[in-house]
């Protein structure tokens, strides 16, 4: 027999108190937290965890490209491979890549190409595996902004970071992040992605049902949100050189002080 | 035959008195004063050609008017002229493929692993060259090169022939970030001269990020391989010399060698 379990969702996503139902405020932002280096092998990474996602990305290159008719003779690619672990989500995820990871991988490395200098290293490719091991919507967001940090930690030369930030109406209401039942039960969702060399727009999606007073609002919100992140993406990159210049200051001192 | 080291005559930038401990990220503003600052290496101008913006996660550094970043991690790009450690990973019998550890395999020919026979046998008589063919490396080798040529778009090319170049016979190779070789040179030299004396060890160090080593027995390499390793780690801090020689000491009475 088939267990069938039914998507239900909450008929308010707004509690009594006015506060979302994870109990945040409308422009408040899930907890984050961001590290780099975490891979040995790979040339640069990068972990991430906000509210309940939890992704990994790995920078490889460049490097041969293969297949081969991939190469472009006159500038470099970028890959970008986004995969989901088959637990990250309720129901078991199929391991295949299907529409939706092709989807997100292209829209990755389209938004984040644009700070790459891709045409220094003809012939050859960038390749960012990003592995999903936890999913509670954003998921696309957090896989840009990860990916950049990856990116910035392998030593590739880049413009500036890619932040990226989800935006939506749920009960209509405008909101800040949206996790993943506010995702799926909201009105209206709006990723974006900002590349702060020109603090251009670099990514952007819609879906549902807004009106234009609304949308500007969303991207003036997105953009305020998406600043916080970028401070918290610095932070992460300086952290892995910064604690050792302190470990080592710390350690000097403290023989000094013995002798 | 006695090994020498790399004659690599770059200064220590991590160590220059212009160089500060400033960390600086991709995208980070280095100066909005673009009247007297200029962007130099590992930098560019904004688009409204008001701001100058790091490109690489490094140490800024302003020499003069130019405002330069030292990258802390990235790639090696050969430039012609460069001595490295290449290791043959193909051949066949025109050429060898050499790993460099660049972006493209480079590209040995037998003709530029040995010296041209001057003297002709006679006229119109061919003679036999002992360059002709690949016979004089195997797959695996280690060897020191120098790039002849290399650009963006065509493979780099390589040529054992001068002085240090050739195969290399026994001996370790390591690799480490390529940005931190200067670091292992030191300033004029001040840190391979120290590594040598303290641990009696030959050591060539290429600016693809490899370094050759042989010592006398196996603990005094492998103390040199940590404190490489350890050069690496805090390449971005200051004081290292005094810091990596107290370390080799300290560790020399650990380890209870001479």
């Amino acid at each position: 027999m088939v267990l069938i379990i039914k998507d239900e969702y909450p008929e308010k996503l707004f509690r009594e108190d006015g506060k979302r139902l994870d109990g945040r405020d409308k422009t408040e932002l899930r907890p984050l937290k961001m590290e780099v280096g975490v891979i040995e092998n790979a040339d640069g990474s990068a972990y991430l965890e906000w509210g309940n996602n939890k992704i990994f990305a790995a920078v490889y290159g460049p490097r041969e490209v293969h297949p081969h008719h991939l190469a472009k003779p006159d500038r470099g690619i970028l890959r970008v491979f986004y995969r989901m672990a088959t637990y990250s989500v309720f129901d078991r995820k199929r391991p295949a890549p299907g529409r939706r990871e092709k989807e997100i991988s292209m829209i990755i490395s389209d938004c984040i190409e644009p700070v790459l200098f891709l045409e220094l290293y003809p012939g050859t490719a960038f390749e960012v595996f990003i592995e999903v091991i936890d999913a509670d919507g954003g998921t696309r967001c957090a896989s840009t902004t990860v990916a950049s940090l990856a990116l910035a930690d392998a030593g590739v030369p880049m413009k500036s970071l890619v932040t990226s930030v989800a935006i939506g109406k749920i009960d209509g209401e405008i909101v800040v992040d949206l996790s993943g039942i506010e995702d799926k039960a909201g009105e209206a969702d709006l990723p974006l992605a900002i590349t702060w060399f020109n603090g251009e727009i670099s990514l952007l999606q819609f879906d549902g049902a807004m009106d234009v007073e609304e949308f500007n609002k969303c991207l003036t919100l997105g953009k305020e949100a998406a600043e916080k992140i970028y401070q918290i993406q610095l932070d992460a990159l300086r952290k892995k050189y910064i604690s050792i210049q302190e470990s080592v200051s710390g350690s000097s001192n403290a023989s000094g002080g013995e002798e | 035959m006695e090994e020498e080291e790399g004659e690599i005559l770059e200064d220590d930038e991590f160590e220059d008195e212009e160089t500060t401990r400033d960390l600086v990220v991709p995208g980070e503003v280095l100066t909005e004063d673009v009247k007297n600052f200029l962007p130099g290496r590992g930098t560019i101008l904004n688009d409204t050609r008001d701001k100058i913006i790091s490109l690489h996660i490094g140490l800024k550094q302003i020499n003069k008017n130019y405002i330069n970043v030292i990258p802390l991690k990235g790639i090696y790009t050969p430039q012609p002229g460069d001595k490295v450690i290449a290791i043959v990973t193909d051949k066949n019998p025109v050429k060898y493929r050499c790993d460099i550890n660049a972006k493209d395999e480079a590209q040995l020919k037998p003709k530029n692993t040995a010296r041209r026979i001057k003297a002709r046998l006679g006229r119109g008589r061919d003679y036999q060259r002992d360059d002709s063919n690949t016979d004089r490396f195997e797959i695996g080798d280690v060897l020191i090169v120098k790039v002849l040529s290399a650009d963006r778009l065509n493979k780099p090319e390589l040529t054992t022939v001068g002085k240090y170049l050739g195969k290399k016979n026994g001996g370790i190779v390591i690799s480490i970030d390529p940005p931190k070789i200067p670091r292992v040179i030191g300033r004029s030299g001040s840190m391979i001269k120290m590594l040598k004396s303290l641990t009696n060890c030959n050591i060539f160090v290429t600016q693809n990020g490899r370094i050759w080593l042989k010592g006398d027995d196996i603990a005094h390499e492998r103390l040199l391989i940590d404190a490489i390793y350890k050069i690496e780690r805090e390449a971005h801090t200051s004081g290292l010399t005094d810091r990596i020689q107290a370390f080799i000491e300290n560790e020399k009475i650990k380890r209870g060698i001479k």
